[in-house]
């Protein structure tokens, strides 16, 4: 049978952003994929070196714009080693709660719009979209900002957290646990998702290495890596939790990871309350933003962090007052790049699900 | 002098539509036209109405505002109730274009083929600060500086990025222009000066 050539995109709904998609295929089976990038490149890294440190955050937001505090995170991070600021040890636990709940509210979109894809059209949308929308109303109360957030501040936060934070918190975890285990009764044990999904877009344990992916696609193809176990950022080292991994590589491994995460990330949540509870001094509140801030050490700075994608990267050549050069690493692109290895072989009406469960947005790979 | 150049101008605009109109005699009305033209405001206003309550709007979600767009149609907001959630893959189905997020010299011109390909009447709402001015990105150097320098645009919603309760507001405010509720419907922005959407690239 002879070659057709298929475009998609770049203005396409299961795309995730503006992705463009050139896909071979050879009757149902896919022979080749060509993927371009670039649609809403914007030059964040240049935008960096004209601006003082903490002028930047709001651009660093937007480049994951679904776990937007992560990035923000990563950065200050980044600026915190560079002028060699210590985190005060409330704000360390305030820190590490708003990041699990961002990795929550992130996994929960990731869910509902990938279950779009398969052709689940809006049920487990509008469920997730309901859980979210709580996540998203806690963190407006305490971060104060919907979407985009701004709060981290070098060495600490930029407010004290309301007084009745952290009985809303448990009172939000139980919810979401709750919630969350119901739809194990709908997505698990659904036979039509396990047909979608079983076998299919299957990334080998050897393969996920080479192609340097990150995140819950390395975990679902059977490797036990997590920055928050491997390089302990923050209290991560004296908080008991598990990563969990899976063996085959498919698509529904990596969606069950991804669906254990949420788990996981309710028990550290529960633990950093209990911690941040028993202090006795907690203070969170960092820097305030001036014209001059601290100045910054010559040395290069190298700060990773595991983001709900992946791991994240920030390479940085710091002067005094803003970065000289700033470089990232994006979870997304490198785990777009194993789409061409994961999709070529199946079939076309599977590539969707294939893209789908990678888990990408675009602001990260174009940046 | 001025005044007296005026009155000329006005006098010479008099004469010239006497000579035009005024010196045929009125014409018998045609009883078939009349009754047509009168049968025409009742299927306008019908139009207008039906236009008003089903507004499509298509799927042209860029970045981060898109994410808004998403909780638009979810549980909270709901926008379905309103006659607007049909979001269609392909312009020609759509009645209006709400473009959120940033517009790189690279989608510009896919944009403008969009809009293009839309059928009229249609209509454009600039979601978010990107789409409205370029936003945060106003100093690089690959962005657009508001779809206004490609586009009509109807309405503008302020935010970065806007909660869906605004993207609702600029429904109903379109909705209103439709209708021909408020003054000027009829007027769109385009920006006089197509600055960066000139160059050689776009």
């Amino acid at each position: 049978m002879s070659i057709m050539r298929i475009n998609i995109g770049p203005i396409h709904p299961s795309t995730h952003g503006l992705l463009r998609l050139i896909v071979d295929v050879d009757g149902d089976t896919i022979e080749n994929i060509d993927t371009r990038i670039g649609f809403l490149h914007r030059g964040v890294e240049k935008l960096l070196e004209n601006r003082i440190y903490m002028q930047s955050p709001p651009f660093m937001e937007k480049i994951d714009y679904v776990a937007p505090m992560s990035w923000d995170e990563l950065f200050v991070a980044s600026v915190e080693q560079a002028t060699g600021t210590e985190v005060k040890e409330g704000a360390q636990y305030i820190r590490m709660i708003l990041l699990e709940f961002q990795r929550i509210a992130s996994h929960l979109l990731w869910m509902g719009t990938f279950l779009n894809d398969l052709g689940q059209m809006f049920t487990i949308f509008m469920w997730t979209f309901r859980e979210r929308a709580a996540v998203l109303k806690l963190l407006e109360d305490v971060a104060e900002g919907r979407m985009f957030y701004v709060n981290f501040r070098v060495g600490g936060m930029k407010s004290q957290p309301p007084s009745d934070f952290a009985d809303r918190a448990y009172k939000l975890v139980d919810y979401l646990e709750s919630q969350v285990s119901e739809y194990k009764d709908l997505i698990d044990n659904n036979p039509v998702f396990m047909q979608r999904t079983k076998h299919i877009g299957v990334l080998k344990r050897k393969d996920a290495i080479e192609y340097g992916v990150s995140g819950p696609v390395l975990r679902g193809s059977g490797v036990y890596e997590d920055i928050r176990k491997s390089k302990p950022y923050y209290k991560f080292d004296k908080i008991k939790f598990s990563v969990p991994t899976m063996v085959n590589g498919d698509v529904y491994d990596r969606y069950k990871v991804r669906y254990e995460e949420i788990f996981e990330s309710i028990k550290i949540i529960r633990q950093c309350l209990q911690a941040y509870e028993s202090l006795e001094n907690k203070d969170v509140l960092g820097l305030k933003i001036k014209l001059v801030g601290p100045n910054a050490k010559p040395d290069p700075v190298l700060v990773s962090r595991e983001l709900p994608r992946g791991e994240g990267m920030i390479y940085m050549v710091p002067e005094p007052q803003k970065p000289y050069r700033a470089a990232f690493r994006s979870p997304s692109f490198s785990n777009l790049f194993a789409l061409k290895k994961i999709a070529v072989g199946s079939k076309f009406a599977d590539l969707f699900a294939i893209l789908g469960s990678l888990d990408i947005v675009m602001p990260d790979i174009d940046k | 002098m001025a005044e007296a150049k005026e009155s000329e101008f006005f006098n010479a605009e008099q004469k010239m539509d006497k000579l035009l109109y005024k010196s045929k005699a009125p014409e018998q009305p045609n009883v078939l036209f009349v009754k047509l033209a009168d049968l025409m405001k009742y299927t306008n206003s019908l139009k207008t109405w039906s236009r008003k309550n089903s507004v499509w709007p298509m799927l042209f979600g860029l970045a981060c505002c898109a994410i808004e767009l998403m909780d638009f149609g979810a549980e909270r907001i709901d926008a379905e109730r309103k006659g607007y959630l049909l979001f269609r893959g392909t312009p020609r189905q759509c009645d209006v274009m709400i473009v959120a997020g940033w517009v790189t010299k690279s989608i510009a011109p896919r944009l403008r083929t969009l809009y293009e390909q839309m059928s009229s009447p249609k209509y454009v709402i600039a979601y978010g600060e990107c789409a409205t001015c370029g936003g945060p990105w106003f100093e690089s150097y690959n962005i657009i500086h508001g779809i206004d320098q490609i586009l009509p645009v109807d309405v503008y919603v302020a935010g970065c990025p806007p909660k869906p309760e605004n993207l609702f507001q600029a429904l109903i405010n379109l909705q209103k222009k439709i209708g021909g509720e408020t003054i000027g419907n009829s007027e769109r922005s385009i920006s006089p000066s197509l600055g960066r959407a000139q160059e050689k690239r776009i």
